[in-house]
């Protein structure tokens, strides 16, 4: 199991012009291969900055971040992330878009061919190749997104708030279509989201993260309440019906409220 | 809404037709009513008798002659504006220490109108064609750089993040991502230095020539023809014209991407 990630003692502060913000102090966390992680947590907490370090974007100044034992010095596509604006090059089409990270990796043509065709059919946009992006909605723009992350094959996949600028019925059907697709490769995946009902539905654990300097509040392990048959392969909307559902629903809610509303 | 465009297309071509149309008759009625001199201002037939000559060969010089001597002058400063302009915007983008060491001194040479710099290129490069090359080529670069400069200054620091994710290199990032995410604002500043261009050509021309659309205005200004006068200035525009939609269809056909090109 070489795709843990593991979080050592990393701080992180950012020069503003109203002086130093502290993002993340002395976080200190272990994520399991295969594992479905969720971070929730009070806006301005440090999650962003904490996947944006785990992608490595940048460096935290003090403490490591280990990605199946080495540390992480660069970006690169095995710890692909996908951004909540979907951030496609909106001059490429669906196919080109898709194409790009498995060319610049030198990927020979015929096999991205291959890829790229088993991708689409996996995300359900057969017959959209020659598509631009801004002729697709929303959600499938989120689609292609994520295709363009997982043809990489990443161990990691670090998804920034994926869904939180589609409308509800999109949203619900792509975390329904989000564990269908990551079940085909199984890779880590860290997901940041405001929603606690999507944190709920989909992590394995969910982390409660606490206000500025962000650190660990509280770690939930949903798969404990579900057992060995998580219910995100379930239907959403009958999912959060159940009672354990609501349950820990509503506990993760308080944690996260308990930390919007002290203010010092 | 496709019933609303078409009215307002409508609406908007007889507003300009009434407006040019106004302009025409007034023009007409004030010279055949003889309400001012027509040297200040030829009445219509007169210009028409004007335009026959030029075409006919004013001063036994043919009409494509004054129109090669004007488009080729242009189109070399232009072409030269846009070698040197183009890359240079863009790596003073890319790279500080190229702003650092280029843009003093385009600061400095910025605000000198291109016609100031008429005596001096005569100076330097004699009254043929090196010296009007050269004044087109002053005139049409700075639209050029700035906007090649601000076109990769702008691009969506996420779509940087998501290539670098994928596994982008630095030139990777720079001519996949960056000029192509900038080509819009790059293709704006080839056009506006067109039109700069071709000012530029004709005031090049009154200052010093013996052919093109400038000679033209300045030789019918010397033999008090204010008819010739006329013509030249009616070429130049509807020349000017000419090429500004010709670019635009070129600019939409390199940018299919474009959300205000959607035909479906």
């Amino acid at each position: 199991m070489q795709n843990d990630l593991s979080y050592e003692n990393v701080t992180m502060r950012f020069e503003g012009r109203s002086g130093a913000v502290q993002a993340l102090e002395r976080f200190d966390f272990q994520v399991s291969s295969s594992e479905f992680l969720v971070i929730v947590g009070p806006s301005g907490c440090g999650k962003s900055t904490l996947l944006h370090l785990t992608a490595g974007l940048y460096k935290p100044p003090t403490g490591r971040i280990l990605l199946g034992g080495s540390e992480i010095r660069e970006p690169g596509p095995d710890k692909a992330i996908v951004f909540q604006n979907f951030s496609l090059f909106p001059w490429k089409t669906v196919h080109d878009n898709i194409e790009f990270g498995l060319r610049i990796n030198g990927i020979p043509a015929a096999e991205r061919e291959e890829q790229i065709k088993r991708v689409i059919r996996l995300i359900g946009l057969d017959g959209f190749e020659n598509h631009y992006p801004r002729q697709l909605s929303g959600g499938m723009q989120q689609r292609v997104a994520i295709a363009r992350s997982f043809v990489l094959k990443p161990r990691t996949l670090l998804m920034d708030e994926p869904f939180a600028a589609l409308d509800a019925q999109n949203r619900q059907i792509m975390q329904e279509e989000l564990v269908r697709i990551w079940q085909t490769q199984r890779p880590t995946v860290l997901f940041i989201t405001h929603s606690v009902e999507e944190a709920v539905f989909l992590a394995d654990r969910v982390i409660v993260m606490t206000r500025r300097p962000g650190r660990v509040k509280e770690v939930i392990d949903i798969t404990q309440i579900t057992g060995e048959n998580h219910w995100r392969s379930d239907p959403f909307d009958e999912v959060i019906r159940r009672a354990e559902f609501q349950d820990v629903r509503s506990r993760i809610w308080g944690l996260v409220k308990s930390e919007i509303s002290v203010r010092n | 809404m496709n019933g609303a465009g078409r009215n307002n297309s409508l609406a908007r071509a007889m507003l300009g037709t009434i407006s040019v149309g106004s302009v025409l008759i007034a023009w007409w009625l004030a010279t055949s009513l003889e309400l001012v001199k027509p040297l200040i201002l030829p009445p219509p037939a007169d210009v028409w008798v004007g335009f026959l000559d030029i075409w006919h060969g004013y001063l036994n010089v043919p009409f494509w002659n004054h129109f090669l001597a004007s488009i080729s002058v242009m189109l070399g400063g232009y072409a030269m504006a846009i070698a040197i302009g183009v890359p240079l915007g863009i790596f003073m983008a890319w790279n500080r220490a190229v702003d650092w060491v280029v843009g003093p001194l385009l600061q400095i040479l910025r605000p000198i109108p291109p016609p100031a710099w008429i005596p001096l290129a005569i100076l330097w490069f004699g009254i043929g064609y090196a010296g009007k090359i050269f004044i087109v080529f002053i005139a049409a670069a700075v639209p050029c750089i700035l906007n090649s400069y601000l076109a990769i200054k702008q691009t969506p620091p996420e779509l940087l993040s998501s290539a670098r994710s994928l596994g982008a290199k630095p030139h990777t990032l720079l001519f996949e991502v960056a000029i192509p995410s900038g080509l819009p604002t790059i293709m704006t500043g080839l056009r506006i230095a067109l039109g700069i261009a071709w000012a530029s050509i004709v005031a090049a021309e009154l200052v010093v020539s013996l052919a093109g659309f400038g000679f033209l205005i300045m030789n019918g200004y010397r033999n008090l023809e204010s008819n010739i006068v006329f013509v030249g200035m009616a070429a130049v525009a509807l020349l000017g014209l000419l090429m500004n939609l010709v670019f635009l269809r070129i600019e939409r056909a390199l940018l299919p991407w474009r959300e205000d090109q959607d035909n479906g």
